[in-house]
């Protein structure tokens, strides 16, 4: 296509685009946020039927198949607080809605500058509702500019977020801005923390930690049958004893193992605890490998 | 109770606030110590994150181990939710700070401080970035006597070799790198962790066939199951004061109340710091908030100590209007650092290890170290998979690692990792070793925290915080990263992935700087009987160790010239 009708098509999309994310009623920004979420999660740990012949069945299921973009939204949404003393104690930033947005920006940018791999799509967004029994066309309608990328385009739009400054306001004179680096900590970083942490072991995170309810079985949360941690322990018979030579301070005791054969004397691993050594030290002959001015 | 008036006030109680607390009332002198988090394993808060509970704590007795080991799961997500810096209401969220790119800060709110989280390593500096960089006015020997005082208190001594430990240690001395035994280190080379930590009963040693449950009935010290991230309360049964991880509320802070005269008053937030107008004004007391009723009180002192950590402390000299230097707040280092992992076929370890796995979840979490003075340092870690993939794989200067070529690198794959790579290299989780670069980046001045007016919360302006390394800052994190991955090769490590961090903040000093903003006895050089005694202080970092036994160190120095200076008989 003539790049002159690219972007005249582009243009026209854009438009439509932001006339669009103007009129969207409450509802649907929050499918558009939902579908967003899943977009990001669906690109960050998919599914991936690839690694079943290579690592085995377990490894199949991503982010989506155990809810990890809706509890995404809940977790940005509450996860941070600021300034909004006048609205009492609990005043927190909602920050799923300017983050999903944010990311919308990055992917219009993306293919502005003709950086994406391939054509957004609709067939890119099917498998972010495949899931769901309960989809339904206007969440199919809900996605954005980034949820019809491509997953790695998306993470090519997530790569460039960075230096983009986003808004969150609660009133004319609150205007909070942040920058883009936090939304690829939320949606990358804390997506991993999550997926890969225990959270899918609680029947009822969202209650008081003291009333949470989290059975300590490996087997029930997905990410520790693919990574094969073995679940919350209180410890592990596990020492092999203390780095030592057989005449200095550090170990003593019986040689358990070797570790270094070569030095003068050995260095063992041995049965006992030992101390560092009170040293004199001589700093003079210091020499800065990489000077620097001090300041 | 808290009253209307104290010889001294400590405005946090983090690593270095109960230090101070603690050699004060020890002195005589009637201490309280205000924290804007909660305080976990007291009888006073039963649900330290549901319900406000009491006000203050001044007793022994309300220590419980049994609490504790309730509050401190050790299940990552939710430690890492109840432990960073946030208010103790658990339907809240975390305090915000504004951090460039995606970096971030790394810091917890509670009695404790970030010693909840920290790892327990405990080195001493390097002599040569005291003695030798220029940016410190007094010398490493005006340390030594505390180094010796505050080890024999924490407990720190050589840590305990497991698996991962051994592949490290292989791989250094494979590569060619000597033993180092001594406390003051000036030459490169391999050691384990001098860590505050209650080296584990032999009874867990791989062949002496432990069946137990690892409860205090059965043992002490280390129970090897890696937690300390996640707030580690183990031995599970020992009381408050017997937990392995001698954090601060497990070493200090029962000091300070078995003196009788300490008050800790947590959930108490301070936003002011008084001072009388005099020409060189004078402190006179803090202003402070209560993080669940919002409720304001004040406070009046002979002194005042800032203990808020490295960003607070500054954020609080300036939300307070305190005369204006210009390094307040400037000069922060964070030890710029990066991650780099080894992953091991299953023969490969068989040959190494006599078994097939690593299990990294198995040890203290950092228990293996490399010193380089001039350069920093590097250590080994054992991560649960959720922080580990966040630390490790989470982010990255380099953007994705599909859109990095390695060739020529000393690592097969760099920046950050996601979709079947990320699920490929984490489903060998029980093979891989970590080890974090840890790098002595150097005091610049327009790195650190600043406030504008409107971007607040609750609490005032937040902190701004700036930091862009320099030249020779990445040169030397880049070098340590190369001789990490030579390491991870020589232990026969089969893929070596980079994650090239971007600048993240696990170490935090210098931005209220000794010689700059504060004179050698922590004395603000522009207000009377205000003093700063936490990492702050500290006028660089340290040349890369830990920075913990030295913050409390020059904390503990600090108390004694408050009493020479101000409570002299
Ligand atoms: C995961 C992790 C592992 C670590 N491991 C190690 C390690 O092994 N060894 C090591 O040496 N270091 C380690 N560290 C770093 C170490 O924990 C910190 O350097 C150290 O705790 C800093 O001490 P501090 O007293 O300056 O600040 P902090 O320990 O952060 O304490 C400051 C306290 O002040 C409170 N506060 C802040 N503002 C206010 C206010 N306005 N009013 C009242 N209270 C306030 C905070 O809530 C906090 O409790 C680690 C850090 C992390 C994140």
């Amino acid at each position: 296509m003539p790049r002159h009708l690219l972007v005249e098509r582009l243009g026209r999309y854009l438009y439509e685009k932001i006339r669009h994310l103007v009129h969207y009623k409450r509802g649907d920004r929050d499918l558009h946020t939902k579908m967003t979420f899943r977009a990001t999660v669906d690109a960050v740990i998919p599914r991936t039927p690839e690694l079943e012949a290579e690592l085995g069945p377990e490894h199949v299921p991503g982010g989506l198949d155990i809810g990890l973009a809706e509890y995404l939204v809940t977790y940005v949404n509450h996860g941070f607080q600021l300034g909004f003393p006048q609205l009492g104690p609990r005043g927190t930033l909602s920050f799923a809605r300017p983050v999903a947005k944010a990311l919308d920006v990055a992917a219009l940018k993306l293919v502005l500058r003709g950086h994406n791999a391939e054509p957004p799509s609709r067939t890119f967004v099917r498998p972010l509702i495949e899931a769901d029994a309960t989809a339904s066309t206007s969440l199919f309608a809900a996605a954005g500019p980034f949820a019809r990328l491509s997953p790695e385009d998306r993470l090519r739009a997530i790569g460039i977020v960075d230096d983009i400054e986003i808004s969150v306001a609660r009133s004319e004179d609150e205007l909070f801005e942040f920058n883009g680096g936090l939304v690829g900590q939320l949606v990358v970083g804390f997506a991993k923390l999550i997926y890969y942490s225990e959270w899918q072991g609680y029947e009822n995170y969202d209650e008081p930690p003291s009333t949470r309810i989290f059975s300590d079985d490996p087997g029930a949360v997905q990410s520790w049958r693919q990574t094969g941690f073995p679940g919350i322990a209180n410890g592990y018979p596990a020492l092999r004893g203390y780095l030592g030579t057989e005449t200095g301070s550090l170990g003593d005791g019986e040689v358990w193992t070797t570790v270094d054969v070569a030095a003068e004397p050995p260095v063992h691993i041995l049965h006992e605890p030992g101390r560092f050594r009170e040293n004199d030290y001589e700093t003079a002959d210091f020499e800065e490998v990489f000077p620097e001015e001090t300041t | 109770m808290v009253a209307d008036a104290y010889d001294a006030v400590i405005v946090g109680a983090g690593a270095d606030g109960p230090v101070v607390a603690w050699k004060l009332a020890e002195a005589g002198l009637s201490v309280l110590v205000l924290e804007a988090g909660p305080f976990h394993g007291n009888k006073q808060w039963p649900k330290p994150h549901e319900d406000p509970g009491a006000e203050s704590s001044s007793s022994l007795d309300d220590l419980s181990g049994e609490l504790l080991d309730e509050q401190f799961t050790t299940r990552e997500f939710e430690m890492v939710n109840n432990l960073l810096f946030g208010p103790a209401d658990h339907r809240r969220g975390f305090w915000m700070r504004k951090f460039p790119g995606d970096g971030a800060i790394l810091q917890c709110a509670g009695v404790g401080g970030t010693t909840l989280h920290y790892t327990g390593c405990h080195p001493r500096a390097y002599p040569a970035a005291i003695d030798e960089q220029g940016h410190w006015p007094i010398d490493y020997a005006d340390l030594i006597p505390y180094y010796q005082e505050l080890e024999a208190i924490c407990e720190v001594a050589p840590a305990p070799v497991t698996a991962k430990e051994e592949v490290f240690f292989r791989g250094a001395a494979a590569a060619g790198w000597n033993l180092i035994d001594e406390a003051n280190v000036t030459d490169p080379g391999y050691r384990p962790q001098p860590n505050a930590i209650r080296q584990p009963d032999e009874v867990l040693h791989v062949d002496a066939g432990y069946d137990g449950d690892y409860s205090a009935a059965d043992l002490t010290g280390h129970t090897l199951a890696v937690s300390d991230i996640s707030g580690d309360p183990h031995p599970r049964g020992a009381p408050f004061e017997e937990k392995a991880k001698r954090s601060s509320n497990v070493s200090f802070v029962p000091l300070a109340l078995g003196t009788g005269n300490v008050t800790i008053r947590p959930n108490a937030f301070v936003v002011d710091v008084a001072t009388d107008g005099g020409p060189t004004p004078e402190a006179t007391g803090v202003t402070f908030r209560d993080t669940w009723s919002g409720a304001v009180a004040s406070v009046d002192a002979e002194v005042v100590v800032l203990a808020a950590g490295a960003i607070e402390t500054p954020r609080l000299w300036l939300n307070a209007g305190l005369p204006e230097n210009e390094w307040v707040g400037r000069g922060l280092t964070i030890h710029f650092g990066d991650n780099v992992m080894g992953l091991w076929d299953e023969d490969e370890l068989e040959g190494l290890l006599g078994r097939r796995t690593v299990e990294q979840q198995e040890g203290e979490d950092i228990a293996a170290r490399f010193d380089y003075p001039g350069l920093g340092m590097l250590q080994t870690v054992g991560t649960t998979p959720g922080i580990g993939a966040i630390l490790g794989f989470g982010a990255s200067a380099s953007g994705f690692a599909f859109q990095n070529d390695t060739t020529g690198e000393p690592w097969d794959t760099t920046g950050r990792l996601v979709g079947q790579e990320l699920k490929r290299l984490l489903a060998g989780y029980r093979r891989m070793v970590q080890v974090l670069v840890v790098s002595d980046d150097r005091p610049h001045r327009r790195n650190g925290v600043t406030v504008q007016r409107g971007v607040a919360d609750e609490h005032g302006p937040i902190p701004l915080v700036n930091y862009r390394p320099s030249e020779a800052d990445r040169k030397r994190r880049d070098e340590l990263a190369r001789i990490a991955a030579d390491i991870l090769r020589a232990a026969g490590a089969t893929h070596v992935h980079r994650s090239d961090s971007p600048p993240t903040a696990l170490h935090l000093h210098s931005t209220m700087r000794m010689g700059k903003v504060v004179d050698d006895a922590c004395e603000a050089y522009d207000v009377d009987r205000l003093f700063v005694a936490d990492h702050s202080v500290l006028a660089n970092g340290l040349g890369g160790p830990n920075p913990t036994l030295t913050g409390q160190a020059v904390a503990a120095r600090a108390a004694e010239h408050i009493q020479e200076r101000y409570f002299a008989p």
